[in-house]
């Protein structure tokens, strides 16, 4: 199964790579839109157009987040994803089976039965899992936001952070190893 | 972000106020615009800016720039996602003065300032006259049929080096090196230059046919493997000869001057010299490298004969020797004797040349243009008898394949490529080599830097360039009615000059357009 792999000696810590899996993920799929725009509706259920970056950062959450992390560490930068391992502990310990492997072998989520126990992000020994509090199931709850993950961009063949990679610093190959 | 807090401390303040140590800094040059509606705050430009010139302000949740710190890189507009970066000039400058230009009351500023020389990199920028571009070519009409590349065999190959006196079954055969394309990638040295960039210059070397120079700076250890397309220099420092590094190369070249900075040494300032150059050059991590002005075994012809056959012995006359030196007045006698003193390759670096750090004035007023000592080199060789016995290499403001025709037919068997190189890669020419943070990765070996340049993009783009380059000198042969490279070299009547002197025309050897 084909993976997004970094290479950590290309990486130039320029974050393209989580610019484009935003837009990707997005539902304009444009980046002015993705970034101004969709944010302030996920949050505030606000039907205006015309947006206003201030609220959205009120807001807490100023756009649709990233799938895929950037880590620096001095001179070191490498951009961090979901390994989509042969046998996830993740989906191990998903108790109400909202996370599954598919057919390709890809770790994915069913969205509306996540309810943000974030037993996956203790689980995962890669940390490759954050809370996504865009999206909450149980409103009740504070701080439950679903799982989030990278999903190796389904409705593309090169998931989007690979494309756009200025250094291609990240490969989509078939590795023996996650 | 650590940036924020450093630029914080003057935006908060209210008041910029340039220090007395700095006032060059007080106006700046640039003006970057940010389309306010594009911008998603996404800060690719704040981390790849190396000259502290974007910011971002979390309070505001904006990107703003000290503008005065902006060199027109423009790698932010580069790797901007949505395209909202302009650079534009900042407003009038200086009163309108054709006496007094703004580059000429910077460079006061800046040395009252420092009272330093002031440096700069890449080449001379001036606008002096281009006989390149006074110069046209001739083409086949009626008379006599033009070739098609692209139906008929066009012969590109070229052998550098001495040649034998006569034909025949006892002639003496002498090392050479064979080129694909008359194109050669120009001494840039390790630690000038990054690693990166170097390697993507061997291995495009290696995939084309040709050879790259490694610069005065010694070969790294990892591009061993590229040796059969190496020319390594022994310059004036000196800097890692060896035994080995001379063995490891297919022809070895004395560096006598460079043609941004003739008769003067080079400089690479000890923030340049990081653990790998410091290895390769076998000088301290961190110590300057500084090579001096003139190669301090050679005071005259004999001396430099001396060395030239002491890298014969050592190489067991396997190789041939170049010797390079600046384009100067008087070029023709000293260019006669060092062909007498055996060197097999003659280079010619025109004052346009490029450079890693040069003291500006240097740079810009030092030197004479390639195409006239070209001219007069090849000449006096000819009426010498002796152009036989060594290869011509023309250097320094090489731009275009135009260029490369042009050089053939004043006498050069082959170009080095220095800036052109660079630019393919993804220069801008903003002239900031000296700094040695370069945006593009090319001209730095900061560790957050270089990355920027891959070596396998770099040969790539490297390698496409050469081969735009050898499909436009075939459609130009060919439209001149030759099928060589050979039958061009030298040949002036393929030349015409436009809006020349008589003086001019007779340098270059060539006629006015139109006789």
């Amino acid at each position: 199964m084909r993976r997004v792999y970094p290479l950590e000696e290309r990486c130039i810590n320029c974050h393209l790579c989580e610019v484009a899996c935003i837009v990707e993920h997005s539902k304009t799929k444009s980046p002015v839109s993705a970034f101004h725009v969709e944010g302030l509706r996920f949050n505030r259920e606000d039907s205006r157009t015309v947006p206003d970056p201030a609220e959205a950062l009120a807001a807490g959450v100023p756009k649709p987040l990233t799938r895929t992390i950037v880590q620096t560490a001095g001179y070191v930068s490498v951009s961090t994803n979901c390994r989509h391992c042969a046998e996830p502990d993740c989906v191990l310990a998903c108790k109400n089976g909202s996370l599954y492997v598919n057919e390709d072998g890809r770790v994915l989520l069913h969205e509306d039965k996540c309810v943000g126990c974030w037993m996956c992000i203790m689980a995962c020994r890669y940390g490759a899992i954050t809370p996504n509090p865009t999206r909450r199931n149980v409103p009740a709850v504070k701080n439950n936001g679903i799982n989030h993950h990278c999903d190796l961009c389904p409705e593309r063949e090169t998931p989007a952070c690979v494309w756009v990679c200025p250094t291609k610093a990240l490969v989509f190959e078939d590795r023996d190893v996650p | 972000m650590n940036y924020y807090e450093e630029a914080n401390g003057r935006v908060a303040l209210g008041i910029r106020r340039p220090e007395p140590g700095d006032w060059h800094h007080g106006y700046a040059e640039f003006h970057v615009l940010r389309d306010d509606e594009r911008c998603i705050r996404c800060l690719v430009c704040v981390r790849q800016c190396p000259y502290d010139c974007t910011f971002y302000d979390p309070h505001r949740h904006a990107v703003y720039n000290i503008d005065e710190n902006c060199v027109n890189c423009r790698r932010c507009e580069f790797m901007c996602p949505t395209d909202a970066i302009e650079i534009t000039r900042w407003g009038a400058g200086f009163r309108e003065n054709d006496n007094w230009r703004h580059r000429t009351i910077r460079a006061i500023y800046k040395q009252a300032d420092t009272g330093a020389v002031n440096l700069s990199g890449l080449g001379n920028d001036l606008e002096y006259v281009s006989y390149f571009d006074r110069i046209v070519l001739d083409a086949s009409q009626v008379t006599n049929p033009s070739i098609d590349p692209l139906r008929e065999p066009m012969e590109m190959r070229t052998f550098l080096g001495r040649k034998p006196e006569r034909l025949g079954e006892d002639c003496e055969m002498h090392p050479n090196l064979q080129i694909e394309v008359p194109v050669i990638f120009a001494p840039m040295s390790f630690g000038a230059i990054s690693f990166n960039f170097q390697k993507g210059l061997a291995m495009a070397a290696k995939e084309m046919g040709t050879y790259f120079n490694t610069g005065e700076g010694g070969l790294h250890p990892d591009l061993r493997a590229y040796a059969d397309c190496a020319i390594v220099q022994v310059a004036s420092g000196r800097f890692g000869v060896s035994l080995d590094y001379l063995a490891h190369s297919a022809a070895c070249e004395i560096k006598i001057g460079q043609g941004a900075k003739p008769g003067i040494g080079g400089h690479l300032p000890g923030e340049k010299v990081t653990r790998e150059v410091s290895r390769t050059r076998m000088i301290p991590e961190g110590s300057d490298a500084l090579s001096p002005a003139p190669q301090h075994d050679i005071y005259s012809i004999e001396d430099l004969r001396l060395l030239i056959y002491a890298i014969k012995e050592a190489t067991e006359y396997a190789k041939p020797v170049s010797v390079k030196i600046a384009a100067v007045h008087h070029v023709a006698a000293i260019a006669s004797g060092i062909v007498r003193a055996g060197a097999d390759i003659v280079v010619l670096d025109g004052f346009r040349g490029g450079t890693g750090a040069a003291p500006t004035i240097i740079r810009d007023h030092v030197g004479i243009p390639i195409e006239v000592a070209l001219a007069q080199v090849d000449q006096r060789l000819r009426e010498e008898g002796i152009r036989h016995q060594a290869s011509l290499i023309a250097a320094g403001g090489i731009r275009s394949s135009a260029d490369i025709i042009k050089g053939l037919a004043l006498g050069a068997d082959a170009f080095y490529i220095g800036t052109a190189a660079m630019m393919a890669v993804g220069c801008t020419a903003c002239q900031q080599c000296h700094r040695g943070k370069c945006s593009w990765g090319i001209t730095t070996n900061r560790p957050d830097l270089a990355p920027r340049l891959q070596p396998e993009v770099a040969a790539e783009r490297l390698a496409n360039l050469l081969r735009g380059w050898a499909h436009e000198i075939k459609e130009m042969l060919g439209l001149m009615g030759l099928n060589s490279i050979e039958s061009l070299r030298g040949n002036r009547l393929k030349l015409r000059g436009v809006g020349l002197t008589q003086v001019e025309l007779d340098a270059l050897g060539i006629q006015q357009a139109g006789l």
